[in-house]
């Protein structure tokens, strides 16, 4: 058991990610606090998942420091690594396990001493129970979902990384995850998601990052990044409906193009 | 909020747990890979009296070790590496060697099993009986024999990132080995061609196989070979770890 090391729970400094010659995260610099819900936004290839990698610790960065609960995620990558739970985007577990297996694995491997009775328990908790004994295959992609997050927090990790969590979620299953994940909020988690909904990053979101080409172009709450540049003629042009929205903000700052 | 990390031993259990089960829900390709030189084993009944019992349970095994190399290892590697499981279990606080290293262990239990199973079908169908020494020493250098298929399991999945075209390769390799090793050995392809097969993956596993079954007969080819296994186990292996990537993007 080790003691936590800082206040700050995620602190990035001048991150830079390349995958051979071309730069995917330029010098990118932010830090996440304990109780907060913070969003990365960014059109396809900007940067958001080899971002949020670096910090998993699933690529090794050209340069800068990312530490976990003031663990250096290189040096003592074990430590960053039990400090956080991790939602990746692209998933899975073993489709041959059952649920409880499946639980009963991460658990292990984080460390946890469960027995069936408190997996049972944990199960009930997201409407899940009667899914115990079914294999992982099996489920629905909502089922699947609550499973990766149920398992992302099983551990009560400091930091909760959430990789597009509610891509492909019918609008109840959407909401369901936004009160799960506010709910962790105010258990005093520091979570940080990336999400293509510009919807979901103001409800949800205390602070965001808009970024762009590797680079964050602005770091603040969803109503100052929308007041701060609501004036700019690229924002007013991108306006649909007179009101200007965080999505008009977003288009303003990174453009209309469609990206690949 | 506490940061626990477990003992890498822990970890592993866990890990091996979770491998097993995922062995035993995919018994269907657990048994192919045991039953195909179980069947040789018994087609090849005629040829122990002319070729001896060694040289019979040899080959086969040597084609269940293929089997566990490719089949077995190589294409649940492939297909867990495409669908995320790997990048999943690395984001959690266990060391990435020990993620192989459960992999490996369970292959390991099948070149075991397997082994018993070719023991016992070889005494019971084909009357195969060797002295205990000789079981003993097959299993250890069944091991070895294993690791450098597994090397070559290893290098194709380093190699090759689409899972469809592991499988397809995995699939061609298996069944080159077997046609040419087999018949190779038996002389049918000419005695140049035998002399070849002989120093090739098949061959020397099949060698040091066939003389850890007879101790009486091992000889410095013997030992050559069994270097020159262990020589392609660590070529294979150290360029697909080295080419390997843990996901497919």
């Amino acid at each position: 058991m080790l003691n936590q090391k800082t206040t700050d729970v995620l602190e990035v400094e001048g991150l830079n990610v390349l995958y051979g010659s071309f730069q995917a995260v330029r010098n990118v610099s932010f830090t996440v606090h304990p109780g907060e819900i913070f969003g990365l936004l960014g059109p396809n290839g900007a940067g958001k998942t080899s971002t949020l990698s670096a910090i998993e610790g699933l690529l090794t960065p050209h340069s800068g420091a990312i530490r976990v609960a003031g663990y250096d995620i290189r040096k003592e990558a074990l430590a960053a690594r039990a400090s956080m739970g991790v939602q990746l985007q692209a998933t899975s577990f073993q489709p041959e396990l059952s649920v409880i297996e499946i639980l009963t694995l991460y658990a292990g491997i984080y460390g946890l001493n469960l027995n069936k009775t408190q997996i049972e328990n944990i199960l009930e908790e997201i409407n899940l129970r009667s899914a115990a004994p079914k294999r992982y295959g099996e489920l629905s992609g909502g089922q699947q979902q609550r499973i990766s997050l149920v398992i992302a927090t099983l551990h009560d990790p400091r930091l909760v990384l959430l990789d597009e969590p509610t891509s492909g979620l019918d609008p109840q299953s959407r909401r369901q995850l936004w009160e799960r994940i506010e709910a962790m909020r105010d258990k005093g988690h520091a979570i940080i998601l990336t999400t293509h909904s510009m919807e979901e990053a103001e409800a949800v979101c205390d602070r965001i990052a808009i970024i762009d080409h590797g680079e964050i172009m602005t770091i603040d709450t969803p109503q100052a990044i929308i007041d701060s540049n609501r004036d700019k003629p690229e924002v007013v042009r991108a306006s649909r409906k007179g009101k200007i929205t965080l999505e008009d903000v977003f288009i303003g700052l990174t453009g209309k193009a469609v990206r690949s | 909020m506490q940061t626990n990390i477990p003992k890498t031993s822990t970890a592993l259990y866990f890990l091996l747990q979770a491998d097993l089960r995922t062995q035993w829900r995919n018994r269907r390709s657990s048994i192919l890979v045991v039953l195909v030189p179980t069947i040789i084993l018994i087609a090849w009944k005629g040829l122990v009296d002319k070729m001896g019992g060694a040289f019979v349970l040899s080959n086969c095994i040597t084609v269940g070790l293929t089997a566990v190399g490719l089949m077995g290892y190589t294409v649940s590697i492939a297909r867990d590496r495409d669908k995320g499981i790997f990048q999943r279990l690395r984001v959690a606080p266990v060391p990435n060697w020990s993620i192989m290293a459960s992999r490996l262990l369970v292959q390991l239990f099948m070149i075991l099993l397997m082994n018993l199973v070719l023991f016992w079908t070889g005494y019971y169908f084909d009357h195969i009986t060797l002295p205990f020494a000789g079981y003993a020493l097959c299993l250890l250098t069944s091991i070895i024999g294993g690791a450098m298929y597994l090397g070559l399991g290893q290098l194709i999945v380093g190699l090759i990132k689409n899972p469809e075209s592991v499988n397809s390769t995995t699939r061609l390799v298996y069944f080159a080995f077997i046609m040419i090793g087999m018949f190779g050995i038996l002389g049918i392809l000419g005695d140049k061609f035998k002399e070849v097969v002989l120093w090739t993956p098949y061959g020397t596993v099949w060698r040091t196989l066939a003389a850890s079954l007879h101790p009486s007969t091992w000889t410095s080819t013997t030992s050559a070979a069994l270097g020159v296994t262990l020589g392609y186990a660590l070529l294979f292996a150290s360029i697909g770890i080295k080419n390997f990537k843990w996901n497919t993007k």
